[in-house]
């Protein structure tokens, strides 16, 4: 049974990964995608629309995803929303020490975003 | 005279002995008055005996009244009136009648000059003796002591030649020395013949004899007409011969005859009786030739020994001279070839130490002093800990210590230098051996340090440079990647089959790429040490097993048997990591495999003290690998074939990768291959513990 009523939110300053994630997440599961292109959106976005789960690059001018993940873990109306790292760095030390920011887990660059929608299902345990 | 008596026969016997004696008798009263005189006594003192009667003999000697008191035999000295004086000797026999002593007068005037005479003569041939000796002794060179002995007597007996005449040994002989009147012809060099010096002329002489000729033509003489003919070709008229006698041994001839030769006097004026003191004098004057000879002979041995120990010293001298130039001229290369190594040395930018046994510096170069800012007092011969400090020497004492076990050891470190810097340090000690009993022996290290901090600085940028660039690449390909698995679906639109193909191409592409660059981002890590492995007791077959299924996949898209063989072994590893490298293997060995084949992944414990080892296989039945490839194989982008890169989708640093990692765990891995049956590759692990005892050992 496809899940259509999950909403994902990503925050990524780049745009064709906000395009082909979403495009990639709408064909495979056809869930909704709601964007941000900084953290500081991110975090309102977060705020206003409360997704089931947060995709958040860790690379990003001004606000990056570590300063944006303590903002939205500090925050009571998006602290129990989990995040999920988008990263180019591929590290299992960096990866254990996202995960003691809380963070759910690390998805690293490059990946395929037709399969992501199940990589997340995975990570958080919900089913397809 | 009136007072004299008639003396009976007897009487007058005694009578005339009294009258005829020729000594002077007087018989004098007690008051020394003369009463009786013999003829002699007047003749003594030239009066007649009528003038002598009655007079004091005191009085008529001109002495004192206490003359001739003396009954002992006495001297005294009488002036005659005529002014000439008169020795006397006299003696006294006192009342050989009572009242009358007899008193006997002899005139020893005479004797007394005929003793002084003799006295003179002996103490002038004493003296000529001592002057001839004293000019022949003044010379040690023989032919100037025979000259000088020729001259001597020849001037003192004013012969007309004197020659020295040398026997030799086949009889004949010739004069070596002559002192010869001018009007006279010299004889000098001219060998006699043996006639005129046969056997028992030469006999007799060896025997001492003197002879002394006074007229050669004399019946008396008894020479031998040849001789006398000789003697007359040389004018000789006298002539006076006396052997010279030597007497050492070494001079002697084999029938022990003494004879060296003749000291010979000729006259030639007119013939000559030769004197007593001629003979004498001519006599010692060839004993003293003889001696001379004597002298001569161990003069020359001593001469001719210190020759030979001369030229002997001169010999070793020489091969003295020759050693020490040979020395001096290896010192010389070997001081030539130090100033040419320490040059070297100190023109290399690096730092060149050598360390003995006890940790003193024992040579250094410039750079050494210039880099620890001290002068070189302060390094050579100093212990390392006084030269490096307490701290630096804990952290370096390791390695020390291991290089003067025999190992060679090369590490990094880095230290602040004088410039205030910390640089990054490549030191290597390399052990000194030198060979003992046929065990090498450790004398002490080498010690090269360079600087390698630019190095490390250029590593540091081309890692953050690889990271940047591997980073950078990420994010376009998850959009390249993902767009295109989109495509694939045909959820945007149906694509022709030319369409979907290229499609394919593109994300197969774009997938090797990711691989690349995921593949070129470990090893950089791994290479520059980012990498941490964490290491645990890890269960081999676990380990197995995992990379077999992420592989099962591959090898049945590929038609490959893929098998393993459960072990219980435990190994020390990094479990992910260990994975990856398995899985790298296989997937090698299921590329380069026929379909149809088979691929086995296996292990055994390899008993290889002090650790033991397990050791990995994974084995194919591909084309196999050729020999020379078989090492070049685990470098960076060192395929077999380039074009199986291509095909078979590799990126050329899967074993690079592998290698890395085993040798990050203290292994091993190599290949064994051959072209007909195929590869093995082979990596190996510290064995932990063995579990059970179904282990292969190898």
């Amino acid at each position: 049974m496809i899940m259509t009523d999950k909403c994902i939110l990503l925050i990524d300053d780049e745009e064709t990964i906000q395009e082909v994630v979403q495009v990639g997440i709408e064909i495979e599961v056809g869930w909704q995608v709601a964007i941000a292109s900084s953290g500081l959106e991110g975090i309102n976005l977060a705020r206003t629309e409360q997704p089931d789960a947060i995709l958040l690059d860790v690379m990003m001018p001004e606000l990056d995803g570590i300063s944006t993940l303590s903002q939205l873990k500090a925050n009571v109306q998006t602290r129990s929303i989990p995040v999920i790292f988008l990263t180019a760095k591929t590290q299992a030390a960096e990866k254990e020490q996202f995960q003691n920011l809380g963070v759910v887990d690390v998805i690293t660059k490059p990946f395929n975003a037709m399969t992501l929608a199940s990589r997340i299902a995975k990570i958080l345990d919900w089913e397809l | 005279m009136g007072g004299r008596k008639k003396f009976p026969t007897k009487k007058l016997f005694l009578q005339a002995i009294f009258e005829s004696s020729l000594e002077a008798i007087f018989i004098v009263d007690q008051r020394d008055r003369i009463v009786e005189v013999n003829a002699a006594a007047c003749e003594l003192f030239n009066q007649i005996e009528k003038k002598l009667i009655g007079s004091s003999i005191a009085n008529l000697c001109g002495c004192s009244l206490d003359c001739f008191k003396e009954s002992a035999i006495q001297e005294v000295k009488i002036k005659h009136s005529n002014g000439t004086i008169t020795t006397l000797e006299y003696s006294r026999v006192s009342n050989i009648l009572p009242s009358y002593s007899l008193l006997v007068f002899r005139d020893v005037t005479n004797l007394q000059r005929a003793v002084a005479a003799e006295l003179h003569r002996q103490h002038q041939r004493v003296q000529l003796f001592a002057e001839v000796t004293l000019n022949i002794r003044r010379s040690l060179q023989l032919k100037e002591i025979l000259q000088t002995a020729v001259t001597e007597v020849q001037r003192i007996l004013q012969a007309d030649r004197v020659l020295i005449y040398q026997v030799l040994a086949n009889g004949t002989g010739m004069p070596i020395s002559e002192a010869v009147l001018p009007e006279y012809e010299p004889i000098l060099g001219i060998e006699f013949p043996e006639e005129v010096f046969p056997e028992d002329y030469r006999q007799l002489y060896a025997g001492g004899r003197v002879n002394a000729i006074a007229n050669v033509h004399a019946t008396e003489a008894g020479l031998a007409e040849c001789l006398i003919d000789f003697m007359n070709e040389w004018k000789v008229k006298a002539k006076l011969v006396v052997p010279i006698l030597q007497n050492l041994k070494s001079q002697s001839k084999p029938n022990g005859d003494r004879l060296w030769g003749l000291l010979i006097a000729h006259q030639c004026q007119a013939p000559r009786q030769w004197s007593e003191f001629e003979l004498e004098l001519m006599q010692q004057l060839a004993d003293q030739v003889g001696i001379a000879l004597s002298q001569a002979e161990l003069l020359e041995n001593l001469e001719d020994l210190v020759a030979e120990r001369t030229a002997k010293l001169s010999q070793a001298n020489k091969n003295l001279q020759q050693e020490i130039n040979v020395r001096l001229k290896a010192e010389s290369a070997l001081r030539r070839s130090e100033e040419q190594l320490r040059l070297i040395a100190n023109g290399l930018p690096v730092l060149i130490a050598y360390v003995d046994q006890q940790q003193h510096y024992r040579f250094n170069n410039e750079a050494y002093q210039n880099w620890l800012g001290l002068p070189p007092s302060e390094i050579n011969g100093c212990h390392l800990q006084k030269v490096h400090g307490e701290a630096e020497y804990k952290q370096i004492q390791t390695y020390v210590e291991t290089a003067l076990t025999g190992q060679t050891v090369t590490y990094e470190q880095d230290i602040a230098l004088i410039d205030g810097c910390v640089h990054s340090l490549s030191i290597t000690y390399i052990p000194h051996l030198i060979e003992q009993n046929k065990l090498d022996v450790v004398q002490g290290f080498f010690a090269l340090t360079s600087d390698i901090s630019d190095r490390k600085a250029i590593e540091r940028m081309k890692d953050e440079f690889i990271a940047v660039v591997s980073h950078e690449l990420r994010t376009p390909l998850t959009s390249i990647h993902s767009s295109l698995k989109i495509l694939a679906t045909g959820k945007l639109g149906n694509l022709s089959t030319k369409g979907q193909r290229m499609l394919q191409i593109a994300d197969e592409q774009t997938e090797r790429l990711v691989r690349l660059v995921n593949n070129v981002l470990d090893l950089q890590r791994i290479q520059s040490g980012k990498v941490r492995m964490t290491k645990k007791a890890c269960n081999a077959s676990e380990l197995m097993i995992e990379a077999v299924q992420t592989m099962q996949a591959m090898a049945q898209e590929q038609g490959v048997k893929l098998l393993v063989e459960p072990v219980n072994f435990v190994v020390w590893a990094d479990h992910d990591y260990i994975v990856q490298t398995l899985t790298n293997l296989l997937s090698n060995a299921i590329k380069f495999s026929p379909s149809r084949s088979t691929v086995w992944l296996s292990a055994t414990n390899t008993k290889h003290k002090p650790i033991d080892y397990i050791t990995f296989a994974v084995q194919d039945q591909g084309q196999g690998i050729p020999k020379d490839g078989l090492e070049t194989i685990f470098e960076r982008f060192q395929q077999v074939d380039s074009s199986d890169s291509r095909k078979k989708g590799g990126t050329g640093l899967g074993l690079a990768i592998c290698r890395q990692i085993v040798e990050g765990h203290g292994g091993e891995i190599w290949a064994e291959s051959s072209l007909e049956t195929g590869s093995t590759f082979y990596f190996t692990l510290p064995a932990l513990i063995q579990l059970g005892v179904n282990d292969h050992d190898g």
